[in-house]
């Protein structure tokens, strides 16, 4: 079943997206050279832009129909530059739950993301010392906490070696499948996307960028 | 107490040789400011003189059409300065910080001249000098207020950006921002609260004390104008920035930084 549908978008008269269609609980990565429109199609799609022209669908139904703070916590977006605060692990996933205007999940529940996250560091441990890569993890461990209908992962394994990208892709992808979650992945490397990829998307052939 | 000195044209240009002083550091310290303090003492000077022939004009023939004008201007001239230092803020947030400063400046002067003084608001001795204290002190603390707010957008806009990516909404993403500079905003007006009296005898007092009022009577003036000039601060940022951060964002909750 399709869950997101684009037809004719044209973002700042810069980009346009012809056709494209991302399918319900599948894995769809996105691939595509620099300046083609990826991070851009990610925002679209949480609508934190908006587009100039075109029609974007999420199940069905007009993205502009949705409440828009509705829409992110279902489609949540790990953006490339993540932010953590410069506290314990414990005190970000406190924080980023007050924000939400819920209570931080036990320490049990917190353990659990961080390890299908491959980021099993002690809670008490403080986030600004760590590295961009280990940051990223924990970002995304916190993100998945809050049961997304989509999680959308900004080019997830950039700042990882090739051995703990592919741990973690696996990973986010069986927890996906296993709890009817989306996602949806930028990279660069094609062979990790179709290797782990139920579809795969080329923006190369998709869009075009005036 | 009433034998002041008047000062002559040799005593009065004493006090330049002062900023000599100044220039000589800055060159040492390579700071590159030596013609803003040039053309800064230079329009001081200016606008000082104008402002004494003026007074002493309205001050001999007070008329209440003299009182309006003077505080127009002087309120144009804040929201000018204010506005002119804060220049990466869109249309609908300048027209209420202006409004903001404008309203509550005029709140506060008529608090204290009609509530606390007890004179008529068109009475030139009173209303434009307090008037002036207020509306400098006010300028001051919406420039500081908007600058920290705007710098502080600028510098995290990684965390504005992940946490609207998280669902977080955008009044609960910037509230915090506002919080933060209306403290830093206040921060110089209570610290120079607690040194007053003791390491500082502050302008208006200084100023009554060398024309030749008791120093019991000059400090009922400057605490209620400590008092004023606390709340116009608190009050102008408050009102500027609690509206102005809604024009941040639009319907769909997208930050238009």
């Amino acid at each position: 079943m399709s869950l997101f549908s684009l037809k004719n978008v044209t973002f700042k008269n810069l980009i346009h997206y012809s056709s494209l269609t991302i399918h319900e609980n599948k894995t769809t990565f996105i691939c595509g050279k620099s300046g083609s429109g990826k991070s851009t199609l990610l925002k679209l799609l949480n609508a934190t832009i908006s587009p100039e022209e075109g029609e974007i669908l999420y199940q069905g139904k007009s993205i502009n129909e949705y409440d828009t703070i509705a829409l992110r916590r279902d489609v949540m977006l790990v953006a490339q530059n993540v932010y953590l605060f410069d506290t314990t692990i414990r005190n970000n996933f406190e924080e980023f739950y007050s924000y939400r205007g819920l209570l931080a999940p036990s320490e049990e529940v917190m353990n659990l993301f961080l390890n299908i996250c491959l980021a099993d560091f002690p809670l008490t441990n403080n986030c600004r010392d760590m590295s961009g890569g280990e940051r990223q993890r924990i970002y995304i461990a916190i993100c998945l906490s809050f049961h997304p209908k989509v999680l959308m992962l900004d080019e997830p394994t950039s700042a990882l070696d090739e051995a703990t990208a592919v741990s973690l892709l696996q990973n986010l992808k069986q927890y996906c499948n296993e709890h009817g979650i989306t996602l949806i992945a930028i990279t660069h490397d094609k062979t990790l996307a179709k290797s782990y990829g139920d579809e795969y998307i080329s923006l190369d052939s998709e869009v075009s960028c005036e | 107490m009433s034998n002041v000195i008047v000062l002559n044209l040799w005593q009065f240009g004493a006090i330049y040789l002062l900023l000599l002083l100044v220039l000589a550091i800055m060159k040492k310290c390579k700071i590159n400011q030596t013609k803003l303090l040039v053309i800064g003492s230079i329009r001081m000077t200016l606008q000082l003189i104008l402002a004494g022939l003026v007074l002493t004009y309205i001050f001999k023939n007070p008329h209440p059409i003299f009182v309006l004008l003077y505080l127009t201007a002087m309120m144009a001239m804040s929201v000018h300065t204010v506005l002119s230092r804060n220049k990466g803020i869109n249309r609908n947030f300048q027209i209420i910080v202006a409004l903001s400063l404008i309203l509550t400046g005029l709140f506060v002067i008529l608090f204290f001249i009609l509530g606390v003084v007890g004179v008529s608001f068109f009475n030139p001795q009173y209303t434009i000098p307090i008037s002036g204290m207020i509306m400098g002190n006010a300028m001051t603390g919406v420039s500081l207020g908007l600058k920290t707010f705007h710098e502080n957008l600028k510098t995290q806009k990684p965390k504005i950006d992940t946490l609207l990516n998280m669902g977080a909404t955008p009044k609960s993403i910037l509230l915090p921002f506002v919080n933060k500079s209306l403290e830093t905003a206040l921060l110089p007006t209570l610290n120079s609260m607690l040194g007053m009296g003791i390491i500082s005898l502050p302008g208006m007092m200084t100023g009554q004390i060398l024309s030749g009022t008791l120093p019991t009577t000059a400090i009922l003036y400057q605490i209620a104008i400590m008092i004023a000039i606390t709340s116009v601060v608190c009050l102008a940022v408050f009102c500027s920035l609690y509206l102005g951060y809604r024009t941040l964002y639009n319907a769909k909750n997208q930050m238009l930084l």
